[in-house]
């Protein structure tokens, strides 16, 4: 048996990441409300980079206090930022770990805008609200896009004065750039709406501005969604872009100097098919509280979680589509996109079985992939590995509850059967966070 | 004062969205109220443009009070056909038209349900016929000759206090006829109940008819009933009878200012119209002016057909001085006596209708639509028997007040020469006589009335003017009877 392909570095055109396990994006109400960062953000990150990732991408960092999702989440809009992040790298970098800094806009998608947008509406490629919350919106008028676009490029360029290892831009998942991508979200007549090409500009002019900002020698990647499957809850929207038109994208972003892509699924987030699993309608009952005055839909979604007889409704909605398949979700529009472009590219989607991450990589679906509730889990899934074990003993069950709890609780793993049903033991551990062992 | 509270933009678009679920609410409230409105607006009569169709179908307002549930009173002849004489309502002498859904004299009206209710078209509109083979000729101001009011109310109590008179058994008769919404099938139900206690009330009520000599076809005990219903009157003690034949309703305006009903106990056109109207079953806040003024107004000038058989304008020649020596004095409009009283003891007709009609009667009457420009005013006790215009009087048969006397041609007679008994409710023509064919017992299965004179109210005695003339004279002025 030859060396384990995991285990093998990733070389990307300005940077080597020592493994292939990328611990994806995913962040937690853990910091101050205003957006600066708090030890728990550096407690939370160090978790995985102890436990042997090659590289982290950030939580979902907004570049501005107005493209946030949900207040308490460590920002980038400003100078002041950078000493914070600079710790959060320098502790990552002691496990040998890279921090990649996922550079985020929200736009429409913005959970809980907090007080600071009390009175304003989020920023989108749109003036149509979406159909899920009913998260009020305002397409970008060209200034605003301008003035976004620019926030990308200083973003990054605080990312590298922290001492960062790259920057990703979250391009999917419904987000802002999304938002503009999406030819089922995306309305405009003017030059950012129409065809691919006009939706992609405002990525690309992201990119121009990062690339002017940080230079050619700084790690750049792009998440992107492979198919938008934007009807797939909403069965009266558009479908959105398909994997055509992401491959089509993927080369737009790679000419225009990504160093990697990345590749998720949906034009919203949550998505019936982003993460894949369940929806835990009854935790939802419990956390969806706090977004009630969010959204025009939002009560109405409280009142289909909370109420018993009305789940039915729902349940048939989110999961009429969803397929069976959990893991690997995404790795066969990732092998698609990886056959057109000639950077390496990461996948996200389930993965938490060694075996099958090899198969994928050494088979060319992918050359890493990224991980995020299995590594919630078992934040050592990389040692667990090293160690042979193909799954761990007590694997992610893609419950989603970490998700569903992160709009108002810390974010951890709420599946009580991987506590044995010992809820006090359950928060002891997510708690963890805020004062390590 | 100055806002500081600005709302967010999801507050304004909930507020928004409010306000259009709570005009989308009114929308449908006020569409459901326009709709049960439209559906059981509580008083939409059928109306009809025709006014001898109003004459014979339309509401004067009877139904509110009074009206029975239309298709209760279409399904009791169904669900009780043996307390009828015959088929249906037309079987008690109401008069059937082609065509029509209900009988001459009953309206529609809807009250929450369609209610069926008796108008004036009820007690003067009769049938005459030619001969046994003829086609009846519905004859609009005519007295009712074959309408046996007494019996519908006796065929009415009959049904209500059968035990079979149920809810259910009720439903499924009209079942049988009808599908009835859920909504109006409810109402039903609720309905067939205080239907039935109304009947029994009535029923009750008017107890006391079956105490006296039946009434018959043409004939009603007016003011009687009159005590019991709209008085509430017992009616223990009081034994009279006033019996006595529907009159004619044509050419009302001469006869403002005469002393109207038998007895002349009015002398105004407009409140006897109204008294007669609460006979029919309106009630002084349920009567509908505005109609029953469409029906005065035209029977103002309404005139009595002529008489469409043959006449000996040679024979009728000679009996006009005759008339006008022995008859035109009392009986012609414009004459000194016309519409005035002649006395009981003068006339010498059965004297049980006069005595029917009492003095606290009159007074009670005199309080009727209190409150209202239209209050009763002109009811008097009188002492005798109005003399009346005789204006179509060869359809007013059988003659004298009670009906006694079957023919013109009897009434020349002295009394004791006049029929002790004979038929009434046949609608054959007597040419001859002049009046209804009055020796037939039976005709198709129908049986009609046996008029016994010897029973009380039924005296056939008095006014004895003209039973002196000889025969030919006695045919000379029937003959010129026959152009009045």
């Amino acid at each position: 048996m030859g060396a384990d392909i995991i285990f093998e570095p990733l070389k990307f055109r300005n940077l080597t990441v020592k493994n292939r396990i990328f611990r994806s994006n995913i962040s937690g109400r853990f910091d101050y409300y205003n957006g600066v960062g708090t030890q728990a953000r550096i407690n939370w990150e160090e978790k995985f980079a102890r436990g042997g990732v090659g590289a982290i991408i950030s939580s979902h960092v907004p570049i501005s206090i107005r493209g946030r999702i949900l207040p308490n989440y460590a920002v980038i809009d400003n100078d002041d930022k950078i000493p914070f992040w600079r710790r959060v790298g320098e502790k990552v970098h002691e496990y040998d770990c890279k921090y990649i800094m996922q550079l985020s806009h929200g736009g429409r998608q913005r959970d809980v805008g907090g007080v600071e947008n009390s009175f304003n509406k989020a920023l989108s490629s749109t003036n149509h609200t979406d159909s899920f919350h009913g998260l009020l919106c305002q397409a970008m008028t060209k200034d605003e896009i301008k003035m976004v676009v620019q926030q990308f490029g200083d973003a990054a360029r605080r990312a590298r004065e922290a001492g960062l290892d790259g920057v990703e831009l979250h391009a999917c998942n419904g987000y802002l750039i999304n938002q503009f991508l999406s030819s089922g979200i995306n309305n405009r007549k003017d030059e950012y709406g129409g065809s691919l090409e006009n939706r992609t500009r405002f990525l690309l002019e992201i990119m121009k501005a990062v690339r002017k900002e940080v230079g050619d020698d700084f790690h750049f990647q792009v998440k992107i969604s492979a198919v938008d499957h934007n009807n797939a809850l909403a069965f009266w929207e558009k479908k959105g872009n398909t994997l055509e038109d992401s491959i089509q994208v993927s080369k737009w972003v790679e000419a225009a100097g990504a160093d990697a892509i990345h590749v998720s699924y949906g034009s919203t987030f949550p998505h019936p098919w982003n993460p894949p699993g369940a929806f835990p309608m009854d935790h939802a009952a419990r956390t969806y509280g706090g977004m009630i005055p969010s959204g025009v839909y939002s009560f109405r979604n409280f009142l289909l979680f909370r109420y018993r007889l009305l789940r039915p409704i729902f349940k048939f909605l989110w999961y009429r589509t969803q397929p069976d398949e959990i893991e690997g979700i995404n790795a066969d529009e990732a092998q698609a996109i990886k056959k057109n472009v000639s950077v390496p590219v990461l996948v996200t989607g389930g993965f938490q079985t060694a075996s099958f991450i090899r198969k994928c990589i050494s088979e060319g679906y992918c050359d890493g992939v990224a991980i995020a509730r299995p590594l919630v889990a078992n934040n050592d899934l990389v040692k667990i590995y090293a160690s042979g074990k193909d799954l761990p003993d007590k694997p992610c069950t893609y419950c989603n509850k970490c998700l569903i709890h992160a709009i108002s609780d810390p974010l951890g793993c709420y599946e009580l059967s991987r506590y044995d049903g010992d809820y006090d033991r359950m928060i002891r551990e997510i708690m963890t966070v805020f004062t390590p062992a | 004062m100055k806002d500081y509270e600005p709302l967010t933009s999801v507050e304004i678009q909930e507020r928004r969205r409010a306000r259009i679920v709570v005009i989308i609410i009114i929308v449908i409230l006020v569409a459901i109220a326009a709709y049960l409105y439209w559906a059981f607006n509580p008083n939409r009569p059928v109306d009809y443009a025709d006014i001898q169709e109003h004459f014979k179908y339309g509401s004067i307002g009877s139904e509110p009070a009074n009206g029975i549930p239309y298709w209760i009173f279409k399904v009791m002849p169904d669900m009780f056909p043996e307390k009828l004489p015959g088929k249906g309502y037309a079987s008690l002498g109401f008069i059937e038209e082609p065509g029509k859904d209900l009988p001459v004299g009953f309206s529609v009206r809807r009250v929450i349900v369609d209610r069926v209710g008796l108008n004036c078209g009820v007690c003067h509109t009769g049938t005459v016929r030619e001969n046994a083979s003829s086609q009846p000729r519905v004859i609009v101001g005519m007295p009712a000759n074959r309408l046996e009011l007494e019996n519908y109310v006796r065929f009415l109590t009959a049904c209500a206090v059968d035990p079979r008179f149920t809810v259910d058994n009720v439903m499924t008769a009209i079942a049988a006829r009808t599908h009835l919404g859920p909504i109006e099938a409810y109402i039903y139900r609720t309905a067939i109940p205080l239907t039935r206690e109304a009947l029994i009330e009535q029923g009750n009520r008017l107890s006391f008819i079956n105490n006296r000599p039946d009434w018959g076809p043409g004939r009603v005990d007016t003011f009687n009933p009159y005590k019991a219903i709209q008085f509430h009157w017992s009616m223990e003690h009081d034994d009279s009878i006033g019996t006595s034949d529907y009159p004619s309703v044509w050419n009302q305006r001469p006869r403002e200012g005469m002393q109207l009903h038998w007895d002349g106990n009015n002398t105004s056109v407009d409140e006897r119209n109204k008294s007669a109207a609460l006979g029919a079953g309106v009630t002084p806040s349920t009567i509908d002016l505005d109609r029953l003024k469409r029906i005065e107004n035209w029977l103002l000038d309404f005139k009595a057909p002529a008489y469409p058989y043959s006449i000996d304008e040679a024979l009728a020649a000679k009996g006009d001085p005759i008339y006008k020596q022995h008859c035109a004095s009392c009986h012609d409009f414009g004459a000194q006596l016309v519409g005035t009283v002649t006395p009981i003891d003068k006339i010498g007709t059965d004297p049980h209708r006069l005595d029917s009609y009492t003095y606290t009667l009159a007074v009670n009457q005199n309080m009727m639509y209190a409150g209202y420009p239209w209050r009763f005013s002109h009811f008097r006790k009188t002492d005798g028997y109005a003399n009346m215009p005789l204006d179509g009087i060869w359809l007013r048969a059988p003659y004298l007040h009670n009906g006694s006397v079957p023919t013109l041609r009897d009434l020349l007679e002295p009394s004791e020469k006049r029929p002790q008994e004979f038929y009434r409710g046949y609608d054959v023509f007597d040419q001859k006589n002049v009046g209804f064919v009055s020796n037939i017992a039976a005709e198709g299965g129908h049986q009609f009335f046996r008029y016994d004179t010897t029973l009380p109210g039924n005296s056939n005695r008095g006014h004895v003017y003209g039973t002196t003339l000889s025969p030919e004279e006695k045919d000379a002025v029937l003959e010129y009877m026959k152009k009045l």
